[in-house]
């Protein structure tokens, strides 16, 4: 049964000068599971919130949206369509876990009993019963993202929209809160429409996945099919990116046969296509990135340190030894409560250790006075770049920076010029930071942190809520920044990114350091902590860490084969190294239909 | 303070219009009942009531009440010299004992009323509060509720944004200009972070109906029948009291001579009464806790 | 972590609170050890206090006469502080004492008089000190625990000399010899017994 239709639905806002959808057909059956995906600004939000009448924004709208049949504007329960979005904050509305998820019944005007009764029965099912009667701030991003969604289903609805739910949450939390959407999917039928950037999980789970490109609907069908029409359209297309590294290595490797979805499935693809792929380590190793000697100058340093919040509470670092070698990018990776972040805001005079040194440019961070840390030395960027913004304007954030440094009028005028298109963020500097998509703010955010020139950049969990076109950009920022003798600490939970952008990584767990390394010897040594492409290739590339490296170790495997087979046989075909992914693909049919 | 403040007790979960009755009438008759003896009962209760809520917590707690004790005792000799019985003379002005007890009694007050104040914080949170000012202005609770929402939520932003300047490097100095310079950056920002707060706010209390006509207000509350026992015991305790203080318990002076305590039937009765009353909370959370033991040892 | 630094934040303000009582009591304690410093610390007791050996009247001797009564309590009863209304508090007849000789030192005011009196008769009194009263004169607030407002809100001590009653405080009336001062309790700011202008200082 079809519960919602679209009809050749096109809107633009008050003022803009291009449509922000354009033309969208789309209808969803009942208990589906759609994923909705396409780079930031291609109008998921916008989509979303036209699909439910209380979130409509003003604008000029045309074509017919149905749900179950009727038009939207003849439709009166509210609680019929849910909708989450990303920031789990700003959607709490009451003080009270137990009022939050009685608030939407409350303005239904139900009885107490029939309230009761369904506030109970939600709790449970989402494992809140823990937490009924506590204060909602106390709560974890993951918990109140959970609590955003039991307070939508408490009302019962046949349709729920999802704006990038897991956007602001760590893995951990996000893993949990995917799985607890399937379940609501797969065990009460609830049809889910979801906007999504961060596909790895999600893919597989979808029954449909619809991709959006500047407000027109660019592809549409089951995850398998996604990634071959879209390779279809155009080889590189940006949105390839995006998907799920199984997905990524197939198409790169081979277009033909079943599109593996799942690590399993990549697994299984690789194990079966490129038996003898080999990683010449030697060579492997030249083409790591250069890192810097162990004997390098040493940008930051902690020795022994201890740290915790209050006096009588535990110790949140114990021990912790870490040096940044000058002119490296050092990802610190761990799970929630290893203590990165804090390690972070030591490094940046935020907090104090109680015990042990925390040296930057050789001297104790304590012995900078009034604010010279944060002149030419370091600057951290908080996991929240909005909080960077204090004016209305980028320009008005950039200049008041540049004002307090004691600057000519025009060299002030020319810095702002500079970074602004070092950074591309020219055409953002009129605009009012919250309005910024989460890239565009990050490079922002991250230019105004550049102008009191740190040596030293502190980077909290930079790649949160980002797209993966937005990740790319972040990542040849940061690389960028090296070359010109920039160091970099990132703090982040993203595997990929880091494999693909550290000089070195290191794992903290309780309060210490366990282990740093290139990210090559890093991931590849850890079974649980490491990146998808890893454990796809792990069985036959242990040390390919990226997609990149798994598919070049693959192709080494099939150029190899190829000279083999020219050798014993003259007639054989000959894959070209030019014509490299011609050859993958016979490879690949090869293996689809074994 | 906060150890065991997860933990819910026996008194805490009986009905809030119980507790505020309770709490009203105990506050109230300590204030205005100037009788040592009923200010004694007040006091006991309260630090009973107290020690079961917070246990050794509170005994910490005490270091700082019993100065407090002393000082008040003392600090009123020191300015009153009323009183038939000199015990010294300072500067030419007679130290009294009349106004050393009327000293102590000030303190047993006090403290008393101190303690009760602080249960009545501990038991008395906020949903009580506004469930029972929801049955009188619904949608001035939900604005409450709302606003404690609100409140915690922009404390944690301001400090945020306040540690992100430093973190950049804008105003992070610590002279006073640049600290000043800091706070009020961070107060404008906060203006533009709490529109657009306040927006998507509202659009999740939209997204939720919130707007039809018809709204009802939840609870998690429910009236037992050991609240209607409990309410009827602390309203008939308050009126005998009361009575008691009608017939001349009032008129129980300092000076210049101390008045003996009345042993009448009557003023008897209500401090009799008044003593049960300021012990019922301390009981009723005893009388739970001995009950849990026992169902504990069935298990 | 989230979790743990919240909670550190909260234990923070916990402290805190904790600090600030801390700091609430210090003060309390300081202001009342300042106080009395200011004061002064001269401690008496009860047997030092009261004199019981007064100059001797004798014919040389320059004196005064003092008197204390409060007949007026007993005209308005119905106002009096219940606590003074117990048998043998006041004096039946109102007089706290019949008129007596006092011998006059060089410069004595009237305060000087009477708190020798007070002393020597063990009569209680007790007096706002010069420094605090805003007339820059001694105010006295009770004698045989009759204070000011112990009958009615109209009521306290004033003095008369001579069957006059001074314009200007007591410690500021110098004594002369064979001048007779009187203090008396009223109930109607003066008008009970006979002081002609209303308010102001007694």
């Amino acid at each position: 049964m079809e519960i919602l239709r679209v009809e050749n639905l096109s809107f633009r806002y008050p003022g803009a000068p291009r449509e922000a959808l354009r033309k969208i057909d789309l209808a969803v059956g009942a208990g589906e599971f759609i994923l909705l995906c396409g780079p930031s600004g291609c109008g998921k939000t916008t989509l979303l919130r036209l699909l439910k009448k209380e979130l409509s924004p003003v604008g000029e709208k045309s074509g017919e949206i149905f749900f179950e049949g009727m038009e939207q504007k003849t439709l009166s329960e509210p609680g019929d369509i849910g909708f989450v979005r990303q920031d789990p904050e700003s959607q709490i509305v009451t003080d009270k876990v137990w009022h939050e998820l009685a608030f939407g019944l409350e303005n239904m005007g139900l009885p107490q009993g029939v309230i009761r009764r369904r506030v109970g029965e939600t709790a449970s099912f989402f494992g809140l019963q823990g937490l009924f009667r506590q204060r909602t701030d106390t709560l974890s991003g993951g918990q109140k993202q959970l609590l955003n969604l039991a307070s939508v289903l408490v009302m019962q609805p046949k349709l729920l929209l999802l704006d990038e739910p897991t956007g602001q949450l760590d893995p951990i939390a996000a893993s949990e809160f995917l799985s607890t959407l399937q379940k609501l999917n797969r065990e009460l039928g609830l049809t889910v429409l979801l906007a999504e950037h961060c596909l790895e999980e999600v893919f597989p789970m979808a029954d449909r996945v619809l991709v959006l490109e500047d407000g027109a609907l660019l592809a549409e069908g089951e995850p398998r099919e996604i990634g071959p029409a879209l390779s279809e359209i155009r080889r590189d297309h940006p949105m390839l990116r995006a998907l799920p590294s199984a997905v990524r290595i197939q198409l790169s490797l081979g277009g033909e046969g079943v599109c593996p979805l799942t690590v399993r499935e990549g697994r299984d693809f690789l194990e079966r296509n490129f038996p003898d792929a080999r990683e010449e380590e030697d060579k492997e190793k030249d083409e790591g990135k250069p890192t810097p000697s162990e004997d390098g100058e040493v940008a930051a340093e902690m020795k022994n340190v201890f740290f915790r919040y209050e006096r009588d509470g535990e110790d949140v670092l114990r021990g912790l030894s870490l040096s940044v070698k000058s002119g490296e990018i050092l990802c610190l990776l761990g799970g929630n409560g290893a203590g990165k972040s804090t390690a972070l805001n030591l490094f940046a005079g935020l907090e104090r250790a109680y015990r042990g040194k925390v040296l930057v440019g050789g001297k104790p961070v304590s012995s900078y006075r009034g604010g010279s840390l944060y002149r030419g030395n370091l600057a951290l960027l908080p996991q929240n770049p909005q909080t960077v913004f204090v004016a209305s304007t980028v320009r008005g954030d950039l200049a008041e920076m540049l004002q307090t440094m004691n600057f000519t009028k025009e060299e002030e005028k020319k810095r702002l010029e500079e970074i602004s298109r070092s950074m591309g963020i020219d055409r953002l500097l009129d605009r009012h930071p919250y309005d910024l998509s989460g890239g565009e703010m990050q490079k922002c955010a991250l230019a105004k942190a550049l102008l009191s020139e740190p040596k030293l950049l502190l980077l909290d969990e930079p790649t949160k809520g980002l797209d993966a076109f937005a990740k790319e950009e972040l990542r040849a920022l940061l690389v960028s920044l090296k070359e010109k003798g920039m160091t970099a600490v990132l703090v982040t939970h993203d595997a990929a990114f880091a494999a693909e952008v550290a000089d070195r990584c290191a794992f903290l767990f309780d309060g210490e350091i366990l282990s740093v390394d290139s990210p090559r010897n890093f991931f590849s040594e850890n079974s649980f902590y490491t990146t998808a492409a890893n454990r796809m290739a792990r069985g036959i590339l242990r040390r390919a860490v990226t997609c990149e490296q798994v598919i070049s170790g693959c192709r080494r495997a099939v150029e190899k084969r190829g000279k083999s087979e020219r050798f014993s046989d003259n007639g054989g075909f000959a894959p070209q190294e030019t014509e490299e992914r011609e050859a993958s693909k016979a490879y690949g049919g090869e293996g689809g239909s074994e | 303070m906060r150890g065991n403040a997860g933990r819910e007790n026996a008194f805490s979960r009986l009905h809030p219009a119980v507790l505020m009755t309770f709490f009203l009438s105990e506050l109230l008759l300590t204030v205005f009942l100037p009788h040592p003896v009923l200010q004694a009962e007040a006091l006991v209760g309260g630090l009973l009531f107290c020690l079961l809520l917070w246990g050794g917590e509170f005994l910490r707690e005490l270091g700082f009440y019993l100065p407090l004790f002393v000082l008040v005792a003392l600090t009123n000799p020191l300015f009153s010299h009323n009183g038939v019985t000199p015990l010294f003379f300072l500067n030419g002005n007679p130290v009294t004992w009349e106004a050393l007890l009327y000293g102590i009694f000030l303190a047993v007050s006090v403290t008393g009323v101190l303690f009760w104040c602080k249960a009545y914080s501990r038991v008395m949170t906020s949903d009580k509060f506004l469930y029972l000012f929801g049955k009188v202005a619904p949608r001035l609770s939900l604005v409450l509720s709302v606003a404690l929402r609100f409140l915690p939520a922009y404390l944690a932003q301001s400090k945020r944004v306040e540690r992100a300047q430093k973190g950049v490097g804008l105003y992070a100095g610590e002279s006073f200009t640049d600290r000043i310079k800091n706070r009020l950056r961070v107060f404008v920002a906060m203006v533009s972070w709490s529109t657009e707060n306040a927006m998507e706010v509202s659009a999740s209390m939209k997204g939720r109906g919130y707007g039809k006509k018809g709204r009802t207000n939840f609870s998690l509350f429910k009236f037992t029948s050991a609240d209607g026992v409990f309410l009827a015991l602390i309203l008939s305790l308050t009126a005998l009291t009361l009575c008691g203080a009608a017939a001349g318990m009032k008129n129980f002076a300092f000076y210049p001579r101390v008045s003996r305590v009345e042993l009448s039937p009557v003023s008897f009765a209500a401090c009799l009464s008044f003593g049960l009353q300021s012990l019922l909370p301390a009981l009723w959370e005893g009388k739970e806790r001995i009950l849990w033991k026992y169902y504990v040892s069935k298990i | 972590m989230k979790f743990k630094g919240k909670r550190g934040a909260e234990g923070g303000a916990f402290r805190k609170k904790f600090f600030w009582k801390k700091d609430f009591l210090l003060l309390f304690g300081l202001i009342l050890v300042l106080a009395v410093l200011i004061h002064g610390t001269e401690i008496q007791s009860v047997e030092e206090y009261y004199l019981l050996h007064l100059d001797d009247v004798t014919p040389e001797s320059e004196t005064v006469t003092l008197s204390i009564t409060c007949q007026t309590v007993f005209e308005h009863e119905k106002v009096l502080d219940p606590a003074l209304r117990e048998g043998d508090l006041l004096p039946s007849d109102g007089v706290i004492l019949p008129p007596t000789e006092y011998v006059l030192r060089e410069g004595d005011t009237v305060f000087d008089i009477l708190s020798r009196a007070v002393r020597h008769e063990k009569i209680q009194m007790e007096f706002q000190g010069a420094d605090k009263s805003p007339f820059g004169s001694v105010y006295i607030q009770g004698i045989h625990w009759l204070y000011e407002f112990s009958c009615g809100p109209l009521s306290g001590w004033m003095y008369r000399v001579d069957g006059e009653f001074p314009q200007c405080g007591c410690s500021r009336y110098s004594l002369h010899d064979g001048q007779c001062v009187e203090w008396i309790y009223t109930c109607e700011l003066g008008k009970d017994i006979g002081a002609e202008w209303m308010g102001g200082q007694r």
